[in-house]
């Protein structure tokens, strides 16, 4: 007995749960919920990067996008007030413009993506060791130039949301 | 039997779709960030389907997802940061309403 058909049904599950994380995102009012959504989305994400045996990969989206990132969206979801917009405030005006060229490009793209087949399978093991050659001697320059990167984006962070205290401003001046 | 790679590249175009009409179509600057961050996932499947499905012996494709995770970290960081400056500004989040730098 085998289990061949243990993949495709992972995978329908998997990509299930990824669209309708995604419309669920899209289509929410509530904002609290569709961040949680967005976190759905991105463990379902998870699963299919560990079905294509990018196990590392996997265990990053979850420590980044799963922890890191909605979980800073959650916080500026509580941070800032949002009022019970009516149904018709919800969507942009334009929104039926843009669904109908949204649906005219993604309809075509979606159906020619299925037409791509892969090579024969190469022989398997983890991705780590390739990934970890592949980050620290071709792209060890630009891992130095994304580390900066970080630091500036959280020294600009910082510096966007600090508060200017008035009497601090004051105190600075009388100096 | 196994899952071919068109069906992934195929989930990977309909969520990266689903957000753009997201960013496109919401009023919420929080949302729409969701979405950005959304479209970046469907490509970091794209990246990862081709290079463990077609790709050459080394990694190529999955060092290019560990960059676009710093990338929308930094960018998630920053893009709040603009957002709950702007609303100490003025108390809005709803993207039309945030027009004070429109000349």
């Amino acid at each position: 007995m085998t289990f061949d058909f243990v993949e495709p049904v992972v995978f329908a599950l998997l990509s299930i749960g990824v669209i309708a994380g995604g419309v669920a995102v899209v289509m929410l009012n509530r904002i609290t919920a569709a961040a949680l959504f967005m976190a759905f989305t991105f463990l379902s994400m998870a699963g299919m990067f560990v079905l294509l045996g990018a196990e590392t990969i996997a265990a990053f989206q979850v420590l980044i996008y799963v922890g890191a990132i909605t979980v800073l969206i959650l916080f500026g979801v509580m941070f800032t007030k949002f009022s019970d917009a009516p149904r018709a405030l919800f969507f942009q005006r334009q929104a039926p413009l843009a669904a109908v060229f949204v649906a005219a490009v993604a309809i075509p793209v979606t159906l020619f993506s299925f037409s791509f087949t892969s090579a024969p399978p190469r022989p398997g093991g983890g991705d780590l060791p390739a990934l970890a050659t592949s980050v620290f001697t071709d792209f060890a320059f630009p891992f130095e130039i994304a580390s900066v990167l970080l630091l500036a984006a959280m020294v600009g962070a910082i510096v966007l949301t600090r508060r200017d205290d008035p009497e601090e401003a004051a105190m600075r001046r009388r100096r | 039997m196994t899952v071919p790679l068109g069906a992934y590249v195929a989930v990977s175009a309909a969520l990266f779709f689903i957000g753009c009409a997201g960013v496109l179509v919401r009023r919420n600057a929080v949302v729409i960030l969701m979405c950005v961050e959304l479209m970046l996932n469907a490509a970091n499947l794209a990246l990862v389907a081709f290079s463990r499905k077609y790709g050459s012996i080394d990694e190529r494709g999955s060092v290019f997802v560990v960059f676009v995770f710093v990338i929308a970290a930094a960018e998630v960081a920053v893009g709040l940061g603009i957002i709950l400056s702007a609303y100490r500004n003025r108390p809005v989040v709803n993207v039309d309403e945030i027009h004070q730098m429109k000349g």
